[in-house]
Order: structure tokens, then C-alpha cells, then sequence
């Protein structure tokens, strides 16, 4: 399928914008935009560039610095002004998340999760390593992660600022990281699987609908192996298996599994807490990407959670292997009766990406991918046919209309728009879902497709300000782009991913801005900052083995094993010298008590391979041996004062 | 000269106690207190005092208790006849107060009282300040503290300048050091004061907590603004000794969030909860924004952990300091018209004193540049605030504040004012009937209108001028220019009732008749002027009494304008120099001060002017007083003149008898020098005096005519009305 038949095929908007390009391209010559446009050496890239200049936006009122007005984006904060959204954005294989100010882009944070990170400790510090797991010598039992997929917890229909969740796909890992400080608190390991991919809280108690919160978070699992994958039916496809995992959101302790037929990769939930779901490929069950990509439809895999955990409730379920978990099956086979089913399978056609909720809690889209395609299954149907009022499961798409090559991931407007990622077009779509479903139910008159945009270059992800929740606000979307290629100074082979920002107030969609990104951000979301609420300092009974008094500082003696307890007050540790023995198990325990906001400390042992930062009122420990006679300066690696550079101590390792 | 020998040998005693005291001691004074190690018992010990120098903070201290009190202080003791007597107390501030300051940690201070409640002294024990270690010495807090020596804990003490009328009383504050003085001053007050409400030396506040109506209102930004829910509070780049460029210095808005109706329509409905979800039981918050200010309202202070040096909040004796943790960010405003804003923020007031119910105060703590020296003075600007009655429960509670400083100078001189209004009254009643007067007076017998006017400067002398000082000046009109260009403050004006109430008089009089009726009548140094010229008259210097030449008059004349206008362009630059400058008006010399309390160049100055009125009338009024040039100006439009009549233009016979030299040779009198002495209209109804009228009068009685009545317009009233003849044209004229 070519793009000239797709283009021919579909809304035929094109001409529309070739017009377009003609009179803003004439009005965007005096612009600095148009070479850039033109270098992207796409057909139709100039409109990108000339856009801004043209952009239908409601005029923004006056500027009211980091009062921002509604309806306006300050893009550029002036020194001293704060942004209006915080991103919070995935890492990718880099195994952290991010957390940017934006509209203006900037990177305020990175968290490390899955990583190890040497400015912060993480990795480093005993109590990181507890939340990232060690094996029974106390090492780190991963050190790679690959997130995807940031959501944050609702209240609601909106966010609570409360948690964000990511997903690691090399090793199954679900991390929790804590809204009111940005920091990793927890990370649960899925048992059974493998490739995590896609992940979503849900949004309402189904069994208790006044918890109108979240407090699970589904997980979909991409790759099928076998069950256990302890060496039996390696060569068997037919025997591997996924499973659709579900997590306490407080606990963070596995609550079920689920077994279905095919791999699962994005995963939505329903605004009323019934329905959580995930788009399904290779539901051949191939092993080669060729037998994954045989069938025409694959299906997008919706459970009923109060089902699944009546059926765990009544023992129905099994366990796999070593693992506890309660696994219910959820394969087509065991659930051929819609009245008691704990899954259905909606089709879709072709090995199919994204599924998104629009914010009016009605439908679930999801993309083709292989396919042009977007479906838009309607919800309440999904509904009827589990409760046996619908006689087929097809009735519950209401639209399946062509958007593009390469349709991905979809974000919404809050105006009945989505838009779409079109990954081969290296464009988006935006479209009319309700006038999607009057072309799907017959009306060619129907013009769904509304505009078109290029974007540099190969899509994936898309997510518009608060656009995964019922406050979606439509004002920007930000896009992360897979290649950047010629759009950023070269540095070298490895290039960064562009995140580009679409303004989305007007009917036509513009260009506002692009960055560069350390690789590889997949997924993120953008929440109004009144949504989060973070704390200034630690509190220092938080925890359990803070030295809340420099007096009990000092060096504990048990056997070889030698705990040293240290406070920091800036400029000083204190203890000015600690002294322990060659082949002593040494533990150190630093509480920064100093109480200023931003006051953090370091602290780095040369030659021993340990740096760490403790924040104001936090307390970190770390665990080595100490196996090199001689005065090691310890120092603060982290600038606190005018006396930063005598801020440090001697550890005296005695032969 | 017998006294210098003393001084000397008093300043060389002083020297060696000090240089004692410095060996004694190892030089307390600017001992190096940063990061000192205390002995732990300091901080819990019941002997403090073992521990503590506190002898060096309460003189004449030999015993003192064990720890008492929540929070903690001892009694100091003196030995009294064997007897053990209550001296005073001494606190440790961190028993009291951690306020920290620039460092983050607190400056631990021990503070000495006696039992009045005055400071006795203040010992820094340590601090962690590195700005006191990096450039400022540490004396300049020692010299600041000892500011606090002998003042009342009770008084409202504010680093900046004084302002006596809000009693309020300031403290010099240390340039590159302010946030460890504004943690010192609430370190100093708050520990002071809390021993002070324990011992009964200050009746302990309790302010009962506002309870706020529900309410579904959603009041608009201007619904906030009039009804007093946003204050503003602006500093105008003058007032910090800063060129204007058309920018306010600062502008700021501020409210208080807590009251529901306000704090929704401020934050939004989540903003609100979302703040009061972080607040707990007590504390309060407020928010403050600033826009197109020329400085920030923040400043640098908090960042290492001290406190936000340029705002904090005041509730009577309580002031109120933020710190880096007491701050959260305001994101917008909520409510609809809302100015827009580049600085913003949220504060949260911990103390447990303050109550929304009372009225409470933002201050605004300025750097004032001298342009001169390029000093840093600090400057406090505040501005009240007081939830209405619709946003209280019960509505405001009553609070009954202290008479303003003017009301009370009111009140005291109540006296004085109902005396001198009367005198006021009286001239002025007198001139307004100043037609009967004159008619009865003649050439020969003025006293119907010198009565009067002899009255008016004798109690104007002595009343007005020797024992109220209700000397007006030039300096006042200067004043006024400011005030009507830049700020117009009343209580400035209402400070001093009898000048006010003079100055109303002075502007009445004159646009009705102009400025002889002070000058001439009423001005304690012009009668004092005239009065020496009459007595010299009188006295037998007559002959030696003298006129300058008309033309050589009507030059000098001009020179009271060019004075006046010198000082007033000379005030735009510096007022200072402008009040210096005014002492070219003798009055403080002869009135305020005292002819012989001033150094030899005023007192011959005063005295030279004093004593050549004895033979010129009003020399210094006629070409030197700048405030008679400022009043004669707007004399020129004055609504009642002095009559005239047809024959003045050649007749001279007035111009020859008028002191002032008002009148030209044309008859006409220049209302901008004359005093309104009446003599010319004493002669104007004096048919022997004025000479058409006595050529009439003795026409009438050679031809056997009777004397009419004379008229309003200065003549017979004719006695042949018809047909009219040659003498009745004036009457039509």
C-alpha cells in the first residue's frame, strides 16, 4: 500500500493543505522558519515551519508572567517565571524518568529508577538498593531497565498528584515513584513474564465505586514464554503464554494475573473502574515476526476486573511455579460465555499499537499500526455484551476510519478531538471522533480528518496537557519523535529524540517548539501544576535510622562489623576523622540535619567507589568493606556553602 | 574651658576600663563567637548562669536562679542590705525562639531585662553567620544589639527608621547583613516578650481566632479590592531615595487566604483546599503578589535558610518573619480581573498569636540610598489589613486603637486651639466690618481699627509666636509642593494644630482679601517688626524713622520672589539644603529657638532685622520674606479690594502716608505689598483728610449746603439728585 493510495483513499485533506502551504508558505518567506521547514526534506514539511506564524490560536490575553492566563502558553518563561505543566517523562533504556517544566521544555529532574546513578546514589546507598532489589550478597540483582509507559494515579477522573508508575520492559518491573518528591519509593518485580509493556492505573474501585481513586495499576505483557520458564517447552510456541498482571497501588504487591491468548502492549482503563484492556498482536501466537504479523485482526483484550477477582476471591485461579500470584485464564477458550467471561477480544485490525480512553470516559481508540486504521470502541457496548445485552462483540466498534501510515499512539483535546501519531507518515492527524462514527455508520459526507501536521521525524508517543484525563485541557500536545536525524547539532552517530510541541488550541495545529532528548523517552504525561503538591524537606522520622543528634555520632564496634554514624550541618560532618580496621564491614549512616530547603549534601569515599547526596532531614546508608589501609578524605560532593570545600572528613583505615 | 581637663580625664578612665575589661574578659566585645562549641549544659542545665555569662547581661547581677518559666529564664538577683533583690531576668533566645538567621542557624543570644522590662544587655554567644565571618566584623552586631539597651520590650521596635507618630521606633540595621538583624530583632522581641508576659510585665495577648460565615459568594478581583480583601501596598522609587523611571519601586497586592470566600476566589476551589490541606491547626497564610516593580519582594535572604528580609507581617507587638519552608508557591489567581503578576507568593504565618479577627499589617522593608554617600538606610513601608465585618463571624471584634499622634496633640492643646481660633475669628470679624471701623477713625484717632489690629499683634507676638511657636514658614509651603507632586500625607499637616488651623485662615484670607490680613495683621514677625517701628515712633525716634526711595523700593521689592523661588527649586533637589537654606527667615531665631540660644551669625542676623524695624517699617516683610512673595502671588486674585475713588489717580495724599509703599504713582495700590493697614481708607471717608473730600466739605459749607452722610463710594451722598450735575458723576461711575 503505497502513500499515494492512502492519501487518495482517506479524507482527501491534502489539497486543503497544499492551498494552505501556498499562502503560508508566501507569509512565512519573511519568517526564519521556512529553511528549517525546507532542509526536512519532506514534501509537504514547509507548513510545519510557516504554521506558527499562522497560527489560528485564540488570542492569548496580555502576558501575566507565571499567572498565566487561561487560554495562554508561555512558552518562553522569562527568568524568574515558572512553567505551567510539569512533564513527567520516561527514559527509555537510560532506566530513568524525567521530569521537565514545560511549555518551555526545560529538564527540572531526573529521577533514577531503574538505573544506577552516582550523583545521587541510587544504586549506591543501602536503601536504594533495598527498593531496587539485591541478590543475597547484598549487589544489585539488575542494573539496566527500560521504561516506557509514565501514568500517573487518579482522584476523581483527574490526577492526584499522588504516584507516578513506569514500567521496566527488560526484567518486568513495575516502580512507583512519589508525587511529593519525585523520587523512586518502590519497585515490584512481575513474575512469569516477560517484556512488561504497556501500563495503566485504573481510575475507580470496581468492586467499590465510592473509591473513586486509583488503587490498582495494570500491567500487559508483551512477550510469551513458557509457563514457568524453567527450561520446559523452550522449543514449544504453542505453549508460551502471557499474562495480563495486576497491582495493589499502595502495597505494590502483585494482586493477580491473568493468562490470554496473544501479546499484549498499551494498556487503558474505564473511567468507571470496570474495564481495563490492552491492545493485542501476534494473537497467532507466532515465534517470527512473519508468523506475528499473518492474521489480518488481532484484538484488543478487555477484562472485567470485578470478575477476575470474584473468580480469585472463589479459588478459581492457579499458580505458576515459585510464584504465589493468583493466575485466573483469561484465554478465549475458557471464556466463551459473554455472561460470565472474566475477557473479551474485540477486533482489530493489524498488529495494532496504542489504545487510548477518550476523556468523555466513552470510548477506547485504538491504532492499526500495520493497519491505517483507528478503531473506536464504544465502552458501553463492551458493557452490554459482557452483561449479555449485545449479541456480538463487533457492534461495540463504532468507527474504523483511515488515518494515516503507521497509526500508533492517540491523545485528546477534551473537544471531541484525537490525535493521532502517524508513525510512517512521520505526521499527525487530528480527527473527530463523533464524526468518525457517523462516517463508520454510513455518512460519506462525514469530514472527520481536520488537519494534518509533519513532525521530524517517526512518531511514537502522544500525550496533550492532562489529555488521559476527564480535564484534558487542549492546549498543547507534545510528541516524541523516534529519529531526529538532521533537526539538532551533530553529535556524532547517536543522535537524541526530538520531543516536538504542537499547539492545539486552533482548528489547525501548529508547531511551537523542539528539544532534544537523551534517548530514548517513550511514553509521558503533562499535568497542570496545581495538581502536585511536593514537599520541601524531608522529615527526619521518616526515617528509621536517622541520627537526629550530632552527639550520637561515632564509631559502633560490633565484632568486624563497624557501623559509623555521621550528621551533616553545613559546613561540617560531624565527625572530623573516623577510624575503622583493614577487613571491617563498615556501614555508614549519614543524616543531613540541616533544615534548609535545597541545602543537600554529598558525600564521596575515594577509592571506594561511593558517592551519594543526603537532602535536608533525609538519612542514607551505605555498606563496604574496608579493604585498603590508609586516610581516605571523605568530602561533600554536593556544593552546600562558602565553606564547600572544607566540608569533609578523614576515614583513617587502620592496617 | 575649665571643663575640658574633666572630659579628658574622664575619657582616659573610660579608655583603661575598657582596655581592663578587654584583658579581663579576652575582649568580649569582639570575641570570635562563629561556630563556637557551648557546653551542652548550656542548653539544659538548671544552672544556666554557671554556664552563661549572664553577669555581663544584667550589671550589677550576684545571684541568679535556676532555670523557671515555660519557656525557661532565671531571675537575676542584687545584694541589697544582705537582702537578695529581684534585679531582672535572663533568657537564653534559644530557649525561647530558634528564628534562624542568614545562616540557617540560629544567632544563640543571652538577653538581659530588668524588671521595668528594659533591655539590660545582649551577649551573642555563638552564631554560624559566614557573612559576619567574610566581610562584616562582628562588633557591628555587637553595636547593634546594644541599640536594645534601655529599650521597653514592649515598645514597637522595627529595624529602619523611626516614626514617632506610629510609635514606632527604629534600629539601624547593619548594609550586607539585613536578614541576621531581622532575625536578631524578632530573636530580641519575641524572647523579651515572652519572659515580659510571664514575670506580668506585659499583659499577655490573646487574641481570639476569627471564625469565618459560609458563604457561596464568588467576589470578583474588584469586588476584593473594594471591600478591603486585597490591599495594596505600593513604594514609589522617591521614597527609597531611588530616580523614578516611571516603574513603581514596589507594587505590591496581598491578602489573606484562609477566609474561605476569599481564599476560593483567590486560589480556586482546589487551589484552597489543596493550601489549607498543608496547613495545620493555628497557622495562617497570605499571599503577595508584585508587578512591574523595580526590585523583587523576595529578595536572596532565604535562600541558606534565613528568612525572606523585605516582608513580614506585624500584628501589634508581634511581628511575623517567613522563612525558605514558610513559603509555597501561588500559581495564579483565581479570581476574575486579577492584575497580572511577575512575582509572586504564598506565606504561611506559624505564630500562635496572630488572629485574622484583628487588624494586622504587611510591612515592606526598603533599602533607602543616600545619593550623597551611597549609604544603605532601611526604610519601613506597611500597610493595614483587616478582614471586613461581612468575612467575620460576629463581625470585627472591637478593637480600640491608639489615638493617633496628631488626635491626641489635638486633644492636648484643645486650649490653645480654642484660643488662638478666637483670635482668628475675632481679626477676622473686625476686618470684615472694616468699613464701619474706618468711618469711624479719622487722620488724627485710628485706634477703632489699630485697637484691633494692636490686639492682633501683641497676642500674636506673645501668644502665637513666643509661646505656641505658631510661627507659619516657608518651609510649610515647601512641604505642601512636595506633598501636592509626590505624597500628601494629613497626619504631617494635622501635627501641628495651631499651624493648620493658621494655614487654613492664611489660604481663606487670602483669595478674600488677600495677604495683609496675615501679614499686616496676624504674622508673630511681622507685628513683631511693626510694632518696634511704631514704638520707636512713639518713643521719640521719629525723626531717625525713614522710607526707602519709591524707585529704589520698587526694585528691592522683587527680591522676596526671587527667594522664594530659589528655595523652591533649590527643595526639588534637596529638601535639606532647602530648609537651611530657609533660614533666611529670622523666625526660628526669634521664636522657636531664642535671639540669644543660636550661634552669633542668626542671632545678628535676627537681631540686625529686629533692629532696623526700629527705624524702617518691615524691612524683612517688604524685600527678604519668601513666604510673603509665596502668598502675594496668589493675592493678585483676591475677591475684595480696597476702595478707590476716581480722584486717587492723581491725588497722592494716601500714597504719601502708606507704610507699605503700596501705592504707585498712578493711586493704584499694589494689593501684593500692601498690609491692609487701613490707613488709606481711614482717609477715604475723613473729610478733612482726603482731599476731594474736603474740597467738597468746604464748598458745601460756603455755599450753606448741609454735609450729606458720605457713601460707599467715598462721597457726600449729593443733594441734588436731578439733574444730575457734575459732583454726582462719581456715584454713577
Amino acid at each position: 500500500m503505497s502513500t499515494e493510495n492512502i492519501k487518495h483513499d482517506v479524507q482527501d485533506t491534502v489539497p486543503g493543505r497544499r492551498k494552505f502551504l501556498n499562502t503560508a508558505a508566501l507569509a512565512g518567506l519573511a519568517g526564519a522558519g521556512l529553511s528549517v521547514g525546507l532542509s526536512s526534506c519532506k514534501q509537504e514539511a514547509a507548513p510545519t515551519a510557516a504554521a506558527p506564524a499562522a497560527a489560528p490560536a485564540p488570542a492569548p490575553a496580555p502576558a501575566a508572567a507565571h499567572g498565566a492566563a487561561a487560554g495562554e502558553l508561555n512558552l518562553h518563561p522569562a527568568p524568574g517565571q515558572l512553567d505551567t505543566y510539569y512533564g513527567v517523562w520516561s527514559g527509555g533504556h537510560s532506566g530513568e524518568v524525567r521530569v521537565l517544566g514545560l511549555p518551555s521544555g526545560r529538564e527540572i529532574k531526573r529521577i533514577p529508577t531503574f538505573n544506577i546513578d552516582c550523583m545521587n546514589g541510587w544504586g549506591i546507598t543501602n536503601e536504594t538498593k533495598a527498593i531496587i532489589g539485591t541478590r543475597a550478597d547484598g549487589s544489585l540483582k539488575y542494573k539496566t531497565g527500560d521504561t516506557h509507559h509514565v501514568h500517573g494515579s487518579y482522584a476523581d477522573g483527574t490526577y492526584d498528584g499522588k504516584y507516578f508508575w513506569v514500567n521496566d520492559k527488560i526484567h518486568g518491573r513495575l516502580a512507583r515513584i512519589r508525587g511529593d518528591i519525585f523520587e523512586c519509593d518502590k519497585i515490584t518485580e512481575i513474575p512469569n513474564i516477560q517484556g512488561f509493556h504497556g501500563i495503566f492505573p485504573d481510575k475507580r474501585d470496581p468492586v467499590d465505586q465510592a473509591v473513586n481513586r486509583t488503587t490498582r495499576v495494570f500491567c500487559g505483557n508483551e512477550f510469551h514464554i513458557p509457563h514457568p520458564n524453567d527450561g520446559r517447552d523452550m522449543d514449544d510456541p504453542t505453549k508460551y503464554r502471557t499474562l495480563f498482571t495486576c497491582i495493589d497501588a499502595e502495597t505494590m504487591e502483585v494482586r493477580w494475573q491473568c493468562r490470554v491468548d496473544g501479546n499484549m502492549d498499551l494498556v487503558a482503563t474505564s473511567y468507571n473502574g470496570r474495564l481495563a484492556a490492552a491492545n493485542q498482536y501476534n494473537t497467532e501466537g507466532g515465534a517470527h515476526y512473519e508468523d506475528m504479523m499473518s492474521a489480518e485482526k488481532d484484538a484488543c483484550v478487555f477484562f472485567d476486573v470485578a470478575r477476575i477477582e470474584k473468580a480469585v476471591k472463589d479459588g478459581k485461579f492457579t499458580t505458576i511455579g515459585d510464584s504465589k500470584v493468583p493466575v485466573v485464564d483469561g484465554t478465549k477458550e475458557a471464556n466463551k460465555d459473554p455472561k460470565t467471561a472474566l475477557t473479551c477480544y474485540v477486533p482489530v485490525p493489524k498488529n495494532p499499537h496504542g489504545v487510548n480512553a477518550s476523556p468523555d470516559g466513552k470510548y477506547f481508540i485504538c491504532s492499526g499500526k500495520l493497519s491505517p486504521t483507528g478503531t473506536v470502541i464504544e465502552l458501553a457496548k463492551v458493557e452490554d455484551f459482557l452483561d449479555g445485552k449485545l449479541d456480538d462483540l463487533n457492534k461495540s466498534i463504532v468507527a474504523e476510519v483511515e488515518l494515516g501510515l503507521g497509526p500508533l499512539h492517540t491523545t485528546f483535546d477534551g473537544r471531541g478531538n484525537a490525535f493521532t501519531t502517524l508513525f510512517l507518515d512521520s505526521q499527525i492527524v487530528k480527527w473527530n471522533v463523533d464524526a468518525a462514527i457517523k462516517f463508520h455508520a454510513g455518512d460519506k459526507n462525514a469530514k472527520y480528518v481536520i488537519d494534518r501536521i509533519d513532525v521530524h521525524y517517526q512518531p511514537g508517543h502522544i500525550s496533550a496537557d492532562m489529555g488521559e484525563t476527564k480535564e484534558a485541557g487542549g492546549m498543547f500536545l507534545a510528541v516524541g519523535c523516534k529519529f531526529s536525524k538532521d533537526r539538532f547539532l551533530p553529535v556524532g552517530p547517536l543522535h537524541p529524540e526530538n520531543e516536538q510541541l504542537i499547539d492545539i488550541r486552533g482548528e489547525k495545529m501548529s508547531m511551537l517548539a523542539e528539544h532534544p532528548v537523551y534517548p530514548e523517552p517513550h511514553d509521558f504525561v503533562i499535568v497542570k501544576r496545581e495538581k502536585i503538591k511536593t514537599r520541601q524537606v524531608f522529615n527526619v522520622d521518616d526515617f528509621p535510622n536517622a541520627i537526629k543528634d550530632p552527639k550520637d555520632s561515632g564509631v559502633f564496634r560490633n565484632g568486624n562489623k563497624v557501623t559509623v554514624k555521621l550528621v551533616s550541618q553545613a559546613p561540617a560532618y560531624s565527625l572530623r576523622e573516623f577510624k575503622v580496621k583493614k577487613g571491617d564491614e563498615v556501614t555508614l549512616i549519614l543524616t543531613n540535619l540541616d533544615k534548609v530547603e535545597d541545602l543537600t549534601h554529598g558525600f564521596a569515599i575515594p577509592k571506594y567507589d561511593i558517592n551519594f547526596v543526603v537532602n535536608p532531614q533525609e538519612t542514607r546508608s551505605v555498606t563496604f568493606k574496608a579493604d585498603k589501609p590508609g586516610v581516605y578524605w571523605c568530602y561533600c560532593t554536593h556544593f552546600c556553602h562558602a565553606l564547600h570545600l572544607e566540608m569533609r572528613t578523614r576515614m583513617i583505615v587502620e592496617k | 574651658m575649665q571643663f575640658a581637663p574633666l572630659s579628658h580625664l574622664r575619657r582616659l578612665r573610660r579608655q583603661t576600663a575598657a582596655l581592663l575589661a578587654c584583658l579581663l574578659l579576652g575582649g568580649t566585645a569582639n570575641a570570635d563567637t562563629y561556630e563556637v562549641k557551648l557546653p551542652p549544659e548550656l542548653a539544659t542545665s538548671p544552672r544556666m548562669c554557671d554556664y552563661a555569662p549572664c553577669k555581663d547581661v544584667i550589671p550589677g547581677a550576684t545571684a541568679f536562679s535556676e532555670r523557671k518559666g515555660q519557656p525557661w529564664y532565671v531571675e537575676a538577683y542584687k545584694d541589697e542590705a544582705g537582702q537578695k533583690k529581684l534585679l531582672g531576668y535572663v533568657m537564653l533566645s534559644t530557649d525561647i525562639t530558634d528564628i534562624p538567621a542568614y545562616s540557617g542557624k540560629p544567632v544563640v543570644t543571652l538577653i538581659g531585662m530588668d524588671t521595668a522590662g528594659k533591655f539590660t544587655g545582649v551577649k551573642i554567644l555563638k552564631h554560624s553567620e559566614p557573612i559576619l565571618l567574610l566581610g562584616i566584623p562582628e562588633s557591628a552586631l555587637v553595636k547593634f544589639n546594644n541599640q536594645y539597651l534601655g529599650k521597653f520590650v514592649g515598645d514597637n521596635i522595627e529595624i529602619g527608621k523611626s516614626r514617632p507618630e506610629e510609635n514606632l521606633i527604629g534600629l539601624d540595621a547593619i548594609t550586607g547583613a539585613t536578614v541576621t538583624v531581622i532575625a536578631q530583632n524578632q530573636v530580641m522581641m519575641t524572647s523579651g516578650s515572652e519572659v515580659a508576659k510571664q514575670v506580668g510585665i506585659l499583659k499577655p495577648v490573646n487574641r481570639p481566632q476569627a471564625r469565618f460565615p459560609a458563604s457561596a459568594a464568588t467576589p470578583s478581583w474588584a469586588d476584593l479590592v473594594a471591600d478591603g480583601s486585597v490591599q495594596r501596598l505600593t513604594v514609589k522609587p522617591e521614597e527609597v531615595g531611588l530616580k523614578s523611571d516611571g516603574r513603581p519601586y514596589m507594587d505590591l497586592w496581598f491578602g489573606y487566604l484562609n477566609q474561605p470566600t476569599i481564599g476560593r476566589a483567590i486560589l480556586g476551589k482546589d487551589g484552597y483546599e489543596g493550601l489549607m490541606g498543608r496547613l495545620k491547626e493555628g497557622e495562617h497564610a497570605i499571599f503577595i503578589i508584585a508587578n512591574n516593580s523595580m526590585d523583587s519582594f523576595k529578595g536572596s535572604g532565604f535562600v541558606r535558610g534565613g528568612l525572606y528580609d523585605r516582608v513580614q507581617v506585624r500584628q501589634d507587638k508581634d511581628g511575623f518573619t517567613f522563612r525558605d519552608l514558610d513559603y509555597v508557591n501561588l500559581w495564579s489567581i483565581a479570581a476574575s480581573g486579577a492584575p497580572a503578576f511577575n512575582e509572586s507568593a504564598i506565606f504561611i504565618i506559624r505564630g500562635k498569636s496572630f488572629s485574622a479577627a484583628y487588624p494586622w499589617k504587611l510591612v515592606f522593608l526598603g533599602n533607602k540610598i543616600d545619593k550623597e554617600t551611597a549609604a544603605k538606610t532601611f526604610a519601613n513601608f506597611d500597610r493595614e489589613y483587616w478582614l471586613a465585618d461581612t468575612y467575620l463571624e460576629g463581625g470585627r471584634p472591637v478593637v480600640v486603637k491608639p489615638d493617633p499622634t496628631w488626635l491626641k496633640v489635638w486633644k492636648d492643646k484643645v486650649v490653645e486651639i480654642i484660643a488662638f481660633t478666637a483670635l482668628l475669628l475675632v481679626i477676622a470679624a473686625a476686618y470684615a466690618s472694616r468699613d464701619q471701623l474706618v468711618r469711624r477713625s479719622d487722620r488724627k484717632n485710628k485706634w477703632p481699627v489699630n485697637a484691633f489690629k494692636y490686639t492682633g499683634w501683641v497676642v500674636s507676638i506673645g501668644f502665637v509666636g513666643f509661646y505656641a511657636m505658631a510661627q507659619p514658614s516657608i518651609t510649610q509651603v515647601l512641604t505642601w509642593f512636595h506633598s501636592l507632586l509626590f505624597q500628601w500625607k494629613w497626619e504631617l499637616f494635622l501635627s501641628d494644630p495651631l499651624i493648620f488651623i493658621f494655614w487654613i485662615f492664611i489660604i481663606i484670607t487670602v483669595f478674600v482679601w488677600g495677604r495683609g490680613l496675615f501679614c499686616g495683621w496676624l504674622c508673630p514677625f511681622g507685628s513683631l517688626s511693626e510694632l518696634l517701628y511704631k514704638v520707636g515712633s512713639v518713643i521719640g525716634l521719629k525723626r531717625l524713622q525713614f522710607h526707602p526711595p519709591q524707585a529704589l523700593h520698587d526694585k528691592l521689592k522683587y527680591l522676596k520672589y526671587a527667594i522664594f523661588i530659589g528655595l523652591l527649586a533649590v527643595s526639588f533637589f534637596s529638601m535639606g539644603l532647602a530648609e537651611q537654606l530657609a533660614e533666611v527667615e529670622p523666625f526660628k531665631t526669634t521664636f522657636l529657638v531664642g535671639l540669644f540660644n543660636r550661634s552669633w551669625p542668626y542671632t545678628l542676623f535676627a537681631g540686625g532685622l529686629l533692629g532696623l524695624s526700629i527705624f524702617m517699617e518691615r524691612p524683612f516683610c517688604k524685600y527678604l520674606c519668601p513666604l510673603g512673595a509665596a502668598l502675594a502671588m496668589p493675592t493678585t486674585f483676591r475677591w475684595f479690594g480696597l476702595r478707590r475713588k476716581d480722584e486717587c489717580t492723581s491725588c497722592k495724599a494716601c500714597a504719601k502716608g502708606c507704610g507699605s509703599l503700596a501705592i504707585d504713582t498712578k493711586g493704584n495700590i499694589d494689593q501684593r505689598e500692601c498690609m491692609l493697614c487701613l490707613d488709606c481708607m481711614v482717609l477715604y471717608y475723613d473729610d478733612h483728610a482726603c482731599p476731594p473730600l474736603a474740597q467738597e466739605r468746604k464748598r458745601r459749607t460756603k455755599a450753606g449746603q448741609a454735609l450729606t452722610p458720605i457713601d460707599g463710594k467715598g462721597y457726600f451722598i449729593p443733594i441734588h439728585p436731578l439733574p444730575m450735575d457734575k459732583n454726582s458723576k462719581g456715584v454713577e461711575a
